[in-house]
């Protein structure tokens, strides 16, 4: 018999990933032991919060939450503040908190160009030969009526192993995007298309600079880079997958001109590639 | 149904096309001893999404549905005039019988029957008819079911359709669902229903059936305009591909911008 995780998560593969939150709750009604391991490995599209701190929005994840609290990147608290213990050990400080900021702003111009609007947040944690961190954008647009309604959703999971060196580090990145598209016509009466891709990557990059300082903004540039790099690919698949592959499916099922019409054409097509190869 | 069954009959009941079995596995693994009563699921999805069966000692595939169903588990074919037992959990045909056709439009179900199976094989490379009395026999039930599977490419897809002809007031109005599940190292799902009004006119088995096609046509052709109008509309206004620049981020010079404030002329958000 299959193993119960593995079966969650191809269960979660197959369904509908409109209702992905809804099954999930399911699945650990059937199976309360597997619900930690499931939600910190299933994404679903993210929630935000307003930092009453900065009055900025920040975005919502497993990896800055504590109990019902989150912690706002840019005043580098938890709302509501939890108790001083936990607080020491989940609070980011010194290196960490310094690289955190600095992503933080870098992708904060880097949201604006590429989503002009939307939100954007990014949070890391100490590892023992290095750091790891997530990186989290989401953006809805509400053109309406036949321009349709989506939903963009960003999931970023990196680790960063540095050498004693100094002058590289590996990089891993996965990286999940969450996008839901619909629309609703005369012609048509409900189009929808909803989804989510994972891909992945890891690279050794150079970091220049010896100082403390040089080393963290090496590391801002190289991770910035791979997650435009990243997102630019998935862009693309996406693109490819929902409006490409989608649509062949239906004309896969369905042909407009008819079969046997078309098979003429083939023929004809054929005959022509032929005399000209003989002549 | 205790909240458990109905949390595995929706499962069933959401299976993406050719994948009943994979989600079936899955329940087994997570909740064994629900799946006995999953019985009522699988017969409520097999007639949905219009379930193929082959019929026992021939070759015809005939398909399942609300429309030729005896009651129970049995069903009954019009081309073949046989029915016969479903096991829903394994979709298997059984104990065939001879089931002569009964209705006061019999003549325009089998012209029906012809006509469309000749139309349908010039739209649908592979496809299942049936052509079925409805509506305690004061309406014809025209459906059509065309799955393509492909496990190998992540990918399969269904397309159902459903017309209901009034044989007296001529009047023709359905419904077409396209189902596709693409899953290579994800999860896509594309739905769309459409409902289809075609009015009164068409007399004859084969002024239907045209009817028909051009609806199909017609609403293929929208369809394929509305991916691109989501493509060109709200995919585009969610990420762009590169930004107003026309560059990518130089990521050394990022800390020069004011915190994305002043970059692209500015943005409420």
């Amino acid at each position: 018999m299959a193993d119960p995780f593995d079966a969650a998560l191809d269960l979660l593969r197959r369904l509908p990933p409109s209702s992905t939150q809804k099954n999930l709750n399911g699945i650990i009604s059937l199976r309360p032991e597997l619900e930690e391991d499931l939600l910190s490995s299933v994404d679903v599209a993210l929630t935000s919060r307003r930092c009453t701190k900065s009055g900025r929005d920040y975005l919502c994840c497993d990896y800055n939450r504590d109990g019902d609290s989150y912690r706002s990147p840019w005043s580098n608290e938890f709302e509501p503040p939890i108790e001083p213990e936990d607080a020491a050990d989940l609070i980011p400080h010194g290196r960490v908190r310094r690289m955190e900021e600095s992503l933080n702003a870098g992708f904060d111009v880097y949201r604006e160009l590429y989503y002009e609007g939307g939100i954007s947040s990014a949070y890391l944690w100490a590892l023992d030969e290095g750091f790891a961190g997530v990186v989290l954008f989401k953006k809805t647009s509400s053109a309406g009526g036949s321009a349709g309604k989506g939903g963009w959703d960003s999931i970023h999971v990196l680790e960063v192993n540095e050498s004693a060196t100094k002058r590289s580090a590996h990089y891993k990145l996965t990286s999940t995007v969450i996008l839901d598209l619909g629309m609703s016509s005369a012609a048509v009466d409900s189009l929808e298309l909803a989804g989510n891709l994972t891909r992945q990557t890891q690279q050794d990059l150079p970091l220049s600079g010896l100082r403390d300082a040089e080393v963290e903004q090496g590391h801002m540039i190289n991770i910035g880079r791979m997650v435009e790099d990243m997102e630019t690919r998935m862009r693309n698949l996406l693109q490819e997958v929902y409006f490409g592959k989608a649509k062949d499916v239906v004309g896969d099922l369905r042909s407009i001109q008819p079969l046997s019409e078309a098979e003429r054409d083939r023929a004809a097509h054929k005959e022509a590639i032929s005399k000209m190869n003989r002549g | 149904m205790t909240s458990k069954q109905a949390t595995v009959a929706s499962f069933v009941e959401s299976a993406p096309p050719g994948e009943l079995s994979n989600v079936v596995a899955d329940i087994k693994a997570l909740a064994s001893s629900e799946t006995q009563s999953l019985e009522p699921a699988f017969k409520k999805y097999n007639e949905e999404q219009y379930t193929t069966v082959k019929l026992p000692g021939g070759s015809e595939t005939v398909l399942v549905s609300k429309y030729n169903s005896l009651g129970d588990t049995r069903y009954f074919d019009t081309a073949s005039q046989t029915s016969f037992d479903v096991d829903h959990a394994s979709q298997k045909a059984s104990n065939p019988q001879q089931h002569p056709l009964d209705s006061r439009n019999a003549d325009l179900i089998r012209s029906l029957q012809k006509s469309f199976s000749t139309a349908t094989a010039e739209h649908f490379p592979a496809s299942t008819i049936g052509v079925f009395p409805a509506e305690s026999d004061s309406a014809i039930a025209i459906l059509l079911v065309a799955s393509k599977y492909s496990p190998q490419n992540f990918w399969n897809g269904r397309w159902r359709s459903t017309y209901l002809l009034d044989p007296l007031s001529k009047s023709l109005q359905g419904t077409i669902k396209v189902d596709v599940h693409y899953y290579e190292d994800g999860n896509v799902r594309m739905n769309t229903t459409k409902k289809v009004e075609i009015g009164s006119g068409a007399s004859s088995a084969d002024a239907v059936v045209r009817e028909i096609a051009k609806a199909e046509n017609k609403y293929q052709e929208e369809l394929n305009r509305a991916f691109t109008a989501l493509a060109e509309g709200s995919f585009k206004g969610l990420r762009r591909q590169l930004p107003v620049t026309r560059q990518r981020v130089e990521w050394e010079k990022i800390s020069g911008y004011r915190l994305g404030q002043d970059v692209a002329g500015g943005r409420q958000r």
